[in-house]
């Protein structure tokens, strides 16, 4: 049986999120994906407010640093502050390759960082086979 | 107090002190003429008392030859004796002072002569003289003599008289010694007073020369400091100053110069800052619309390949096109605008590694030259910049090179604190006219669509070496090629 992974964007821009989604959907996995436009709309969706939501917590959160309202790290703060959030896997996707924000992100303890564009092969690929092992873990019987 | 004033009363108190030593000293030798022309007269009238004295021995030696032999020459010497000392004492009379205390001795002598001449020696003169005229004369005569030698008190009186012109003399010797003792002790205080005037202007000129020369290099110094500071960079020196003279007015004008420039200076630096941040942020939030744009034609060509004319297909590669020139120039924005805000390390970097490394990429598709210096350095310094400016000078070298062979050449020149390194192509050349052009952001002398270029290069190359205060310098002849040339310091301080 495959499992379906759990996957919450947080991106403010559509475009984006849908080259990610068919990046993934290239992928031949079962997953089920709710966007996010922004870190208060991602604490929602945690927090079951949203009327998208899953019936557990994600597998994994895909989080843009430049976000209208609550950005990115602010977020990734929230969730490591929260007991019930803190273990969540969490992977920075940004335009961003500033020095300051990766290593804030790894202070917050980031599974990975990934520069977009979001492509299978580009410069991102370490981190993105990263995320594909850990999706297959999850993911056990696939 | 001004300085101006200070230096005037410094040098009016030492020329009055001067003024006052000439002036004693004047005195003095004023004195000493004086006691020189006493001294000439007290000799003569010494002199002249002398005479007297010894006249009044030729007058009674003469006398007394004349009363006995009755010779004439006898006589001739008393008379011209007796003349002369009524001369002398007449003489005497006339140069010796007012004030002096020998007047009344010398009246006393005088009457004591003319008692001695009138009473005594002239009668018996006269009477030997006609003693010889008659008989009655003769008996006269020498009554007369007997009266006079042997009755009256001729020899006391000449005594007398003699005594007197020695105590006269004597008098004369005693107030010469008195005034010699008084000028002597008066030429010791004179040395005394203007050896100590002298060495006390010397001490104040010298004081007040010391006191100027401390006060004004002391300051002088301090405000040579601050100049240097604020030429260094530093503009927020302040020296402190209350005085009211023309340095502290320097002063003043110094610290009101360095918060000036501290202002304006500050409000460049944050100016500049914004202008770095804005055009960070610009070109970051223009990524995600290009990137945007790119995918959807990506998506339209992979998901829609059969429903697309030609036509469309080759507009849609136009767009693809643009996109990727607006990636590259915002790529070469964040770059530029990201200058100087990476932390830096000091390392030994090896010139010729980095040509090495630059060269790498074209090495293989040309023909292309490429001439070393033999002995390239290698410098103690910050990698990355260095990195940037050589591999920007070479590439533009490669890239617009338009001969059959491309000739590269790498070399450097060594002076004292920096070298300087020079990129020499024999490309198409830069007219004069585009020497300053070539170094604006985004200006490129090419059509887009001919050379891959952004023209940031440049920009980028100048912006380092402008931060770094160093210079770059471009020599061309159009058509021959261009050598760029650049320095760099052989030590960075690390601030």
């Amino acid at each position: 049986m495959n499992k379906i992974i759990r996957i919450l964007l947080v991106e403010d821009d559509q475009l984006d999120a849908m080259d990610i989604r068919r990046s993934l959907d290239k992928l031949n996995i079962l997953y089920k994906m709710i966007v996010a436009k922004n870190g208060e709309e991602a604490l929602e969706v945690l927090n079951g407010n949203h009327e998208e939501h899953f019936d557990e917590l994600p597998d994994m959160v895909l989080i843009d640093i430049n976000m209208p309202r609550m950005n990115g790290i602010e977020l990734l703060n929230t969730i490591r502050n929260t007991e019930e959030w803190k273990e969540l896997k969490c992977f920075i996707i940004t335009t961003s390759d500033e020095k300051v924000d990766k290593e804030r992100a790894n202070e917050l303890g980031v599974s990975g960082y990934i520069i977009k564009p979001f492509k299978v092969n580009s410069s991102s690929l370490d981190s993105f086979n990263l995320m594909i092992d850990l999706m297959n873990m999850k993911a056990g019987s696939l | 107090m001004r300085i101006s004033h200070l230096i005037f009363l410094s040098f009016t108190l030492i020329l009055l002190l001067f003024t006052v030593t000439t002036y004693i000293n004047y005195r003095q030798s004023e004195k000493v003429r004086e006691n020189t022309e006493y001294m000439t007269m007290s000799t003569n009238m010494m002199r002249s008392a002398n005479r007297v004295q010894r006249n009044i021995v030729h007058m009674v030696s003469g006398l007394r030859g004349f009363l006995l032999t009755g010779e004439n020459y006898f006589l001739q010497a008393y008379d011209s004796a007796s003349i002369e000392n009524a001369a002398l004492i007449k003489e005497i009379a006339l140069i010796l002072p007012d004030t002096s205390n020998q007047e009344a001795l010398l009246v006393e002598i005088d009457s004591l002569n003319n008692q001695w001449i009138n009473e005594f020696t002239g009668p018996l003169r006269d009477a030997k003289l006609n003693a010889e005229k008659s008989v009655k004369n003769e008996a006269y005569y020498d009554r007369l003599y007997k009266e006079k030698m042997y009755v009256s008190d001729e020899s006391q009186i000449n005594l007398v008289l003699n005594r007197k012109i020695r105590e006269f003399i004597s008098l004369e010797y005693e107030s010469r010694e008195k005034r010699q003792q008084l000028l002597s002790a008066s030429i010791q205080e004179t040395k005394a007073i203007s050896f100590s005037l002298t060495i006390l202007s010397i001490i104040a000129g010298f004081s007040v020369v010391s006191f100027l020369a401390y006060r004004i290099s002391r300051r002088i110094a301090i405000m040579v400091r601050m100049a240097d500071a604020i030429a260094s960079g530093n503009f927020e020196v302040q020296t402190e100053e209350q005085g009211t003279d023309e340095l502290s007015g320097l002063a003043r004008s110094l610290n009101h110069m360095a918060s000036m420039l501290s202002g304006s200076f500050n409000e460049l630096k944050r100016k500049n800052r914004e202008l770095d941040q804005f055009a960070h942020i610009v070109s970051h939030d223009m990524k995600t619309p290009l990137r945007g744009i790119g995918n959807v034609v990506t998506w339209i060509e992979e998901d829609h390949n059969e429903e697309l004319t030609p036509k469309v297909e080759e507009y849609l590669g136009l767009i693809k096109g643009r996109v990727e020139r607006g990636e590259h120039l915002i790529q070469g924005l964040l770059s530029y605008s990201r200058i100087g805000k990476e932390q830096q390390q000091l390392e030994a970097v090896n010139i010729k590694e980095i040509v090495d490394e630059v060269l790498e990429n074209y090495n293989l598709e040309t023909n292309m030259k490429v001439q070393l210096s033999p002995k390239l350095p290698v410098i103690y310094t910050h990698k990355v910049p260095l990195f940037h400016v050589l591999s920007n000078l070479i590439t533009n070298a490669i890239k617009y090179n338009n001969k059959e062979q491309p000739v590269i050449s790498v070399y450097h020149k060594e002076f004292q604190n920096h070298y300087e390194f020079f990129v020499k192509d024999n490309g198409p050349g830069i007219s004069k006219n585009y020497h300053e052009k070539i170094f604006v952001i985004f200006q490129t002398l090419h059509a887009k669509e001919q050379v891959e270029s952004t023209g940031v290069g440049l920009a980028i190359v100048k912006k380092i070496l402008d931060s770094r205060n160093e210079t770059i310098s471009v020599e061309s002849v159009p058509g021959v090629g261009s050598v760029f040339s650049f320095t760099w310091k052989k030590s960075v301080s690390n601030e």
